[in-house]
């Protein structure tokens, strides 16, 4: 039973996951198909409930490391932890216990340890790019497709050696005891909600895109603009429940949208100049703890409005007129907004169905199911089979650490 | 719910709520169990309906209001109103619903309940006559316009005597001959 345990997706849920088994003395192999770790949740600037980088809750204080990069350095630095980057799975096999996993690697084109991030190579070429100063690995990335001159040189320049042109995938078969999935969400593109116009106009945006612009890491450095020409937007309008709650898409409540859109209004209105938020909503979800939030935004003064969009019409200035139907006073409201953002459904990730087949798991509206939907044991999903955050459906930051570090604990459990 | 006696005296309060126990709570299932009517209960209030539809600012009942009557059993409210007539039949809000009520077609109930009860308004009728007696709702009359656009000035293969026959076995007939 000494194999390495697989960890797929390196986002919030498999990043802890792998860091609590390194930390308990076993091996594991993060698979990550992108050229960063950190998923979904790379792209917030704030995560609720305490309006934090979500490394920084309690449980975590004690240990060292800066802001926003503990877990990531531990990737890197943790001798049990092998992390794959760029890879995907192609082949699953074998017995549960002895699973026969083939997987491709993503050339590496820039050694993670050696690359110092400079800046030299940047210059030279538009082929390296930084994703974030917080990306892990801590590398430039290099994209093959703008391969030119001055690739060729940085790579004969670079002060460390660190690049590698000619770098190939790599297939490779591994040998693992055990399959934590943690594959996360996707943001549902709304194009086909035809009403809201989503994907014809620049100005019409998801919360997730909003969450990007508003980054301090951002191209605006953090203001709020509108992305048709960059210039600061004044006014808000978000509508919930896009795509969720919704059968001809998804049925299910997402989860986490009102809080995430509560948290969005409450940081323009108290963090930004003259930014006035409305927010359209059919039910308010707080659950739990997140009923003071709700409490606060009000207070900040975020305009709450019970019913549903009715017509959005753009403007020469792409600005948007927005006709609101407001069900508790019975009437039709009138809005002009500089930004209109969609607080869109969490679906499954593209290849979801694909694992979920390979596997023979049980799944629930595209998301990895329980094994045993009555059992307690809700990151149970088969014999050596796991999985944690929101590859089971919808969930915020702390139930997807709950849910890795319970996965952790099983593992440890059946090694006893 | 037993119903309760009237209480004797000035009400207790000013509101004038709507007395439950006088509503018809076989409504809700009568309609349920119309061809339309299956989703009817998944509706969960959120108004896109209302949102969707492009005339109800000038209904007294909103759609979400009329299907929220029909649940709670308001039947002489909602096959007397106006509403269910002057529904213009685009289908938006069933479109947009995102429970699947089928909400126009709710509404098509509504009128053929209304109907068998002889509650249809009087320019309703006046439509049914006009169908039955020219077996078209609109007379082509501005051949100009035909002409303009290149085509015969008749109808082609336009043959209303067909249409009047069957329509004089339907019950259109009946609406009519009983409206008068």
């Amino acid at each position: 039973m000494s194999n390495p345990v697989l960890v797929i997706g390196a986002g919030v849920a498999g990043m802890t996951a792998a860091v609590e088994l390194a930390d308990s003395g076993i091996k594991a192999i993060l698979v990550e198909r992108k050229e960063t770790v950190g998923g979904n949740a790379l792209d917030l600037y704030k995560a609720f409930p305490t309006d934090d980088c979500f490394y920084c809750f309690e449980g975590n204080r004690w240990r060292p490391g800066i802001r926003k990069c503990f877990y990531r350095s531990a990737l890197i630095d943790q001798p049990n932890i092998t992390l794959k980057m760029n890879s995907e799975i192609d082949e699953i096999s074998g017995a549960p216990g002895q699973f026969k996993v083939k997987l491709t690697k993503g050339p590496e084109y820039i050694h993670p340890r050696k690359c110092t991030m400079c800046g030299l190579c940047l210059e030279k070429s538009k082929a390296f790019h930084l994703l974030s100063p917080q990306c892990q690995p801590q590398a430039v990335v290099f994209n093959p497709e703008k391969t030119d001159d001055g690739a060729k040189q940085a790579e004969e320049e670079c002060p460390t050696k660190a690049i590698n042109l000619n770098a190939q995938p790599v297939e490779e078969t591994i040998q693992v005891s055990d399959i934590i999935i943690a594959t996360g969400y996707h943001e549902l593109q709304p194009i086909n909600v035809d009403e809201y116009k989503y994907g014809k106009y620049p100005n019409i945006i998801t919360q997730l895109e909003l969450a990007k612009i508003i980054d301090p890491n951002s191209d605006s450095g953090g203001v709020l603009v509108r992305p048709s020409d960059g210039k600061p937007a004044k006014r808000v309008m978000m509508v919930q429940c896009v795509g969720s709650r919704d059968e001809n898409y998804y049925p299910y409540c997402s989860k986490i949208c009102c809080i995430f859109a509560l948290k969005h209004a409450s940081i323009l209105t108290q963090e930004r100049d003259d930014v006035r938020v409305s927010v359209v909503y059919m039910d308010i979800r707080t659950y739990e703890r997140y009923e003071r939030y709700y409490r606060r935004s009000r207070e900040s003064g975020v305009e709450f409005l019970r019913g549903r969009v009715s017509l959005v019409q753009p403007r020469e200035d792409d600005t948007l007129d927005i006709t609101v139907y407001d069900s508790l006073l019975n009437k039709y409201l009138k809005f002009t907004v500089d930004l209109f953002v969609l607080s869109s459904a969490l679906e499954p990730p593209e290849g979801m169905d694909k694992l979920i087949e390979t596997l023979g798991i049980k799944s629930a509206s595209g998301f990895v199911a329980a094994a045993d939907p009555a059992s307690e044991d809700e990151v149970v999903i088969g014999d050596h089979i796991y999985a944690c955050g929101t590859a089971l459906g919808p969930a915020e930051v702390p139930e997807s650490v709950t849910q890795a570090r319970a996965v952790v604990s099983k593992i440890l459990q059946s090694r006893k | 719910m037993a119903e309760t006696k009237e209480p004797a005296g000035p009400p207790v309060t000013l509101t004038e709520p709507i007395e439950m126990s006088k509503l018809d709570v076989k409504f809700r299932e009568e309609i349920h169990s119309m061809p339309n009517g299956e989703e009817l209960s998944a509706c969960f209030a959120c108004s896109t309906c209302t949102a969707a539809c492009p005339i109800a600012n000038i209904w007294k009942y909103k759609p979400h209001q009329l299907i929220r009557m029909i649940l709670l059993g308001m039947r002489d409210e909602v096959l007397s109103s106006d509403e269910i007539w002057l529904c213009l039949t685009c289908f938006q809000c069933q479109e947009r619903c995102p429970q699947k009520v089928r909400v126009t077609d709710i509404f098509f109930d509504c009128k053929n309940l209304a109907a068998e009860e002889g509650k249809i308004p009087a320019n309703i009728i006046g439509l049914a006559k006009e169908l039955l007696e020219k077996g078209q709702l609109y007379t082509v009359t501005a051949d100009w316009e035909r002409e303009d656009m290149g085509l015969e000035p008749e109808v082609p293969g336009l043959s209303v005597d067909a249409l009047k026959n069957i329509l004089k076995e339907t019950r259109t007939n009946k609406i009519v001959d009983s409206g008068e």
